[in-house]
Order: C-alpha cells, then sequence, then structure tokens
C-alpha cells in the first residue's frame, strides 16, 4: 500500500470515529429522554438501566398526564404566542431597521449601524435583576408581555446584525431599478428586498423562535403565576414538584425539544438557497 | 420623448470632487454618449439624472421643466444597467411589466406592450422564464425590454453592452442602433469604450476628472480634439502626441520636437513661437520614398490588425505610429519616408488646442 493511499485511509476512519463519537455525545441524551418518555413509572423504577424500548409496551400517558394533568396545554400556548410575537416583531423591526442602516443616509447612520451588537456585551445575568426590580416597581413583572419586550431586546441585535450583513450583499442597482420602475422607498423593501431576503428572513425568524422558545432565566425570574408559565419554566416546575416520575419530565422535554426540531428542519431548505443568482451578469 | 438640460451640475464625495459645473444640452431624440475613463463621473451623472442620487448644486431639466424636487419614479425616465439588474425572483414577462403594473396601467395594454417590446427584442419565447435561467445576451435583452415597455421621456444607459463577448457587443451595438431610429426616443448613453461612442452617438461629451472635456458630434471629436486629453482617448490606436518648440523657419512655423524637426506649413502661418505639443493621428501619415519627404522613420515593430498594418517607428528620439495597407512591404529595420499634411496636425498650447 502505498504511503498516500494509508494517509487518506487513516483520516478517513479518524473522520468516522470522530462523527460517531460527536453522535453518541449529542444523539445519545436525546434517545434517552425519547425513550423514557414513553415508559412507564413502574418500569423505570424496576429496570433504570434499561436502555431498550420495548414496542409493544410503549406507554403514552406520560404525554397525557404532563398535557392534561400538569398544565402543560397551558404552557405550549402561552410559548407558541410569546415566540410567535417575539419572532413577528424581531423581523419586522429587523428588516426595516438593518434596511436603514443598510442604505439609507443618515445623521449616526454608521454609529448606528456598528453600535447594534453592543447590548450584547451586557450578560443576561447581569440585566435581570435590574430588570426584576424596574419591572416590579412597575408592576409589570409577572407577565408574559414583559417577556416578549425583554426576548425582543434580546434577539433583535443579532436578528438587525444578519439582515444587515445580507442586506449589504443584495446589489444596489436592482434597488435602483424598482425606484425607477415605480416604487416608493417602502415599495422596494415590499417588492424586491423581502422576496429576495427570504433565505435570510427565515434564518433570522429560526434563530428568534428558538431564544424565546427556549428562554429559561427571565421567564423563571418574572413569571409567578402558573397560567403565565411559559414551557421551559414548566418543565423546571415540574422536575421540582414530581420527584420520583421522571417519564413526565421526559415527555415535556421532548415536547420543549421537538418543535424547534421540526421547524429547523423545514426552514433548513430555504436557508441554504440563494435568491440572487441571475440578477447580475453570468 | 423630451429634451434634457444639465445646468452646473456639481456633486462631490467627501473630499473627491464628483462632478463640477457639468453643463449638456440633448435634443429631443438625441443620441447622447457620456464618454471617458473609469472614475471620471459618468455614471453619476447618469444617477443624478435619474435622481438615485441628489446633486450638491445645479438643475436636472427635463423638457424645460427641473426636475429636481422629483423622485425617480415620477420623473418618467427608465435606466437599463451594467449588470442589468433583474429582479431575480420575477419571470421574464413579470419584469418587463414591473413598471407598468407600478404605475396601475389596465392589465390588456400591459398584456399588449409586453408582447410588443418582447416581439422588438425577440424574446418571445423567454417570457415565462426566470433570470437565472438566461444567458448574458438574454438578459441583456429583457434589461433592454424592461426599459423600451414602459415609452419614458428618457432612456439612461449604463455601459450596457460591457458585460457581453466581442462579437455579441458588435450585434448588439447595431441593433441598438436601428432601435434608436425605429422608436426615436431621447438616449443618454454612458460608456468607456470610445468605439461604442462614436458608432451610437449622435453628440458624444468627452469627460474626465468630473469635468466636461468636449461635446460634439463624433466626426467633430475625432477630427478637431479640443485639447490633448481627447485626443488621446479617442482614436485607436492612439494619436501621436510631441511635446517641443514652435519656431520659425525662413518665415514659415516648424514644429522641433527631440530630434526632428516638423514643416507645419502656410497654413499654420499665424502661429506664435514658444512651447507646444503636435499630435498626429497614424492614418494620416503617408510614407514614400520621394526626396520631398523631409522625415526618416526608423521601422521597429509591426503589429498585423487583419484590414491594414500597424507600423511601429522611431521619428528621432520619438516613437510614431501610422498605419500601412496590409500588404506593405515594410520590414523591421527599414527607414521610411513620411510626411504628414500640415492641415492635419493638431497643435496644442499648454494642452488646449490652437
Amino acid at each position: 500500500m502505498s504511503r498516500e493511499h494509508l494517509e487518506t485511509n487513516i483520516i478517513r476512519i479518524l473522520r468516522i470515529l470522530g462523527i460517531i463519537f460527536f453522535i453518541i455525545i449529542v444523539a445519545f441524551p436525546f434517545y434517552w429522554m425519547i425513550v423514557s418518555s414513553f415508559k412507564s413509572l413502574e418500569e423505570l423504577l424496576m429496570r433504570p438501566a434499561n436502555l431498550w424500548l420495548d414496542i409493544r409496551k410503549i406507554n403514552f400517558n406520560a404525554y397525557y398526564e404532563v398535557l392534561f394533568e400538569h398544565g402543560f396545554s397551558r404552557y405550549i400556548a402561552n410559548s407558541t404566542y410569546v415566540s410567535i410575537i417575539t419572532v413577528a416583531l424581531s423581523v419586522t423591526l429587523a428588516t426595516v431597521g438593518g434596511y436603514a442602516v443598510t442604505r439609507l443616509r443618515f445623521r449616526g447612520q454608521a454609529f448606528m449601524s456598528y453600535s447594534i451588537l453592543i447590548i450584547y456585551m451586557f450578560p443576561a445575568i447581569v440585566l435581570v435583576i435590574p430588570l426584576y426590580v424596574v419591572f416590579s416597581h412597575m408592576a409589570l413583572r409577572d407577565s408574559i408581555h414583559v417577556l416578549i419586550l425583554v426576548y425582543l431586546a434580546q434577539t433583535l441585535p443579532v436578528a438587525l446584525y444578519m439582515l444587515r450583513s445580507y442586506f449589504q450583499t443584495l446589489p444596489v442597482e436592482i434597488e435602483y431599478a424598482g425606484l425607477i420602475d415605480g416604487c416608493s422607498r417602502m415599495g422596494v423593501i415590499w417588492r424586491i428586498i423581502i422576496p429576495l431576503s427570504a433565505p435570510a428572513l427565515a434564518s433570522v425568524a429560526l434563530y428568534t423562535f428558538m431564544i424565546a422558545w427556549n428562554e429559561f432565566l427571565f421567564a423563571f425570574m418574572f413569571l409567578d403565576t402558573p397560567e403565565k408559565f411559559t414551557l421551559s419554566r414548566g418543565v423546571v416546575q415540574l422536575a421540582g414538584s414530581v420527584h420520583l416520575s421522571k417519564q413526565l419530565v421526559m415527555a415535556a422535554s421532548v415536547m420543549v425539544t421537538v418543535p424547534i426540531l421540526v421547524l429547523f428542519l423545514f426552514f433548513e431548505r430555504y436557508l441554504v438557497r440563494g435568491l440572487t443568482s441571475g440578477a447580475m451578469k453570468g | 420623448m423630451a429634451s434634457l438640460t444639465l445646468k452646473a451640475i456639481t456633486k462631490r464625495f467627501g473630499k473627491v470632487m464628483a462632478l463640477s459645473r457639468v453643463d449638456i444640452e440633448v435634443k429631443d431624440g438625441e443620441f447622447c454618449v457620456l464618454l471617458g475613463p473609469s472614475g471620471c463621473g459618468k455614471s453619476t451623472l447618469l444617477n443624478i439624472i435619474a435622481g438615485l442620487i441628489p446633486q450638491d448644486q445645479g438643475t436636472v431639466l427635463l423638457d424645460g421643466q427641473s426636475v429636481d424636487s422629483l423622485a425617480p419614479r415620477d420623473r418618467d425616465i427608465a435606466m437599463v444597467f451594467q449588470s442589468y439588474a433583474l429582479y431575480p425572483h420575477m419571470s421574464v414577462s413579470q419584469n418587463l411589466s414591473f413598471g407598468l403594473r407600478m404605475r396601475g396601467t389596465p392589465k390588456p395594454t400591459i398584456r399588449e406592450s409586453v408582447q410588443w417590446v418582447a416581439r422588438l427584442l425577440g424574446i418571445e419565447d423567454l417570457l415565462d422564464r426566470k433570470p437565472r435561467e438566461l444567458s448574458g445576451g438574454q438578459r441583456q435583452r429583457v434589461a433592454m425590454g424592461r426599459a423600451l415597455v414602459r415609452r419614458p421621456k428618457l432612456f439612461l444607459l449604463d455601459e450596457p453592452l460591457s458585460n457581453l463577448d466581442a462579437r455579441l457587443r458588435a450585434n448588439v451595438r447595431l441593433e441598438l442602433k436601428q432601435m434608436h431610429h425605429q422608436i426615436q426616443g431621447t438616449m443618454i448613453y454612458v460608456t468607456h469604450d470610445q468605439v461604442e461612442a462614436m458608432t451610437l452617438g449622435d453628440k458624444v461629451v468627452v469627460m474626465r476628472d468630473g469635468k466636461v472635456h468636449q461635446i460634439g458630434p463624433p466626426e467633430a471629436i475625432y477630427s478637431y480634439p479640443s485639447n490633448t486629453f481627447v485626443a488621446t482617448f479617442i482614436g485607436s490606436p492612439e494619436i501621436n502626441l510631441y511635446r517641443g518648440m514652435l519656431v520659425r523657419k525662413d518665415g514659415l512655423p516648424h514644429f522641433q520636437g527631440a530630434g526632428f524637426s516638423l514643416n507645419l506649413g502656410r497654413l499654420q502661418i499665424d502661429l506664435k513661437e514658444g512651447e507646444v505639443e503636435v499630435g498626429i493621428r497614424p492614418e494620416d501619415i503617408g510614407t514614400g520614398q520621394a526626396e520631398s519627404m523631409d522625415l526618416r522613420a526608423k521601422v521597429e515593430m509591426i503589429s498585423y490588425v487583419g484590414s491594414e498594418k500597424y507600423i511601429h517607428a522611431r521619428l528621432g528620439d520619438e516613437a510614431l505610429t501610422f498605419c500601412a495597407p496590409k500588404d506593405t512591404a515594410l520590414q523591421p529595420g527599414n527607414v521610411v519616408h513620411v510626411a504628414v499634411d500640415p492641415g492635419r496636425v493638431h497643435i496644442f498650447h499648454k494642452g488646449r488646442r490652437i
């Protein structure tokens, strides 16, 4: 075997080993979570080390209980509401804001453009106590709308930054053509920029949704009333209250994780597709 | 269709003077070419006419009416971009009809107009395609069509042919000229290609560094360049330009260059002595063996361009290029007598034509 041949083979084997290693690290907990959620309590208590799931014994009781006895149908509705409103606001504001700092000339444009990420220099843990105090004094704390506000503040900088970077890659001549063809600025954004930015908008929406859906710290600090809990807050509540029923916590965790997974698989097609090819010289 | 008047247009980008007091008058139906090297401000000027960027000073008038306060969409102009700038998410027919739809044109009229322009440009088969499924030449046609379909007052074309390969470019150039005859539109055409400018333009505006250097029909620009920049920028091969002294011998003006002397004859009798530059176009130089020809040049190199040959020779201490028939017997190393018709010598003083 030649030396080069040997080297390629070694690299190939190492690569496969690396992939297997990461799959185990990432996928095993996920697998364990799903498997456990389908088992009954006795099964879990009797044979805690059993990695396999007996298909004949699949048990949906945990989901039923979590949804209807532990209030998770409500939490899902809350999380969905919070996430969707956050996504809608964040994408809308980031589109007009990102366009403004990319294309329009105004006083302080460069500063605006570069200061977008400054907010990220403050970690959430630093902000949560002052915000807790402020919102408590204003009697706004225990509300999912305040949560939306906080999530918006948290996601908007990155959303703006992502869209700005994308808008900068769009050729300005297309917008010029639109302006000459009879569009106003808003018309250009609506009819030309937004359709062309579908991949970027999809990534921003997905990113924002993930943050809003998964966020725990602020939800934990701000929400007191169980009817207002979001999913992540509900899972912690459940884990803290029902000591033995591991399958319930696992079922709840599945409900938190799976929507994001599905969304990601669905949007993934849009993320890769570049729409601008063909506009310019080829 | 409309006439266009630019009055003292000035534009600065930071410290750079992009345009300084540009005055241009374009008549109704005229084909006006803005010609200059890259960075001369011609595209900026086009964007100002379109209203895409505001000028610092000066006025743009369409049909005698100022359009300075009008948005691009209200100026009733159309523009073809160098990059074509087609809408990638729309089909060809949607690209063509976009401007009409934005203006609320009735649907039957839109359909007719799109059909008309598609037939005019021979792109009827492409109407359902997306821009990314088109070749470069087809995209260029669609871009032209998008401008034509609205029948605007004024067409602005920003180097529309520069992304086509050489053969296609020559064809499209001819078509463009025919199309201009057919629709009689007022056109402003930006290019850095002198051949395009000469073949297409009714009027050529030569620009450099944000200033207009000369305006006139192509023949005038070529035959009477108003300064050394215009003289060297226009014409291929480049004009022979020499710096030297104007002196009088036997009452007649002579140009004294580096290592040669040129009799300027009686036509230039009024010229004052002093420092000048002279320009001689390669095709204005004749060769022969006659004793009356007082200039002798040594051939150094010959380039064959098909229809003729360019002879690169040495005249005194200067380089001299001239044209010779393609069957010329000249060889590198030969010494030839050359002569110039004094009437065809361009004389400049401090860069300006005298």
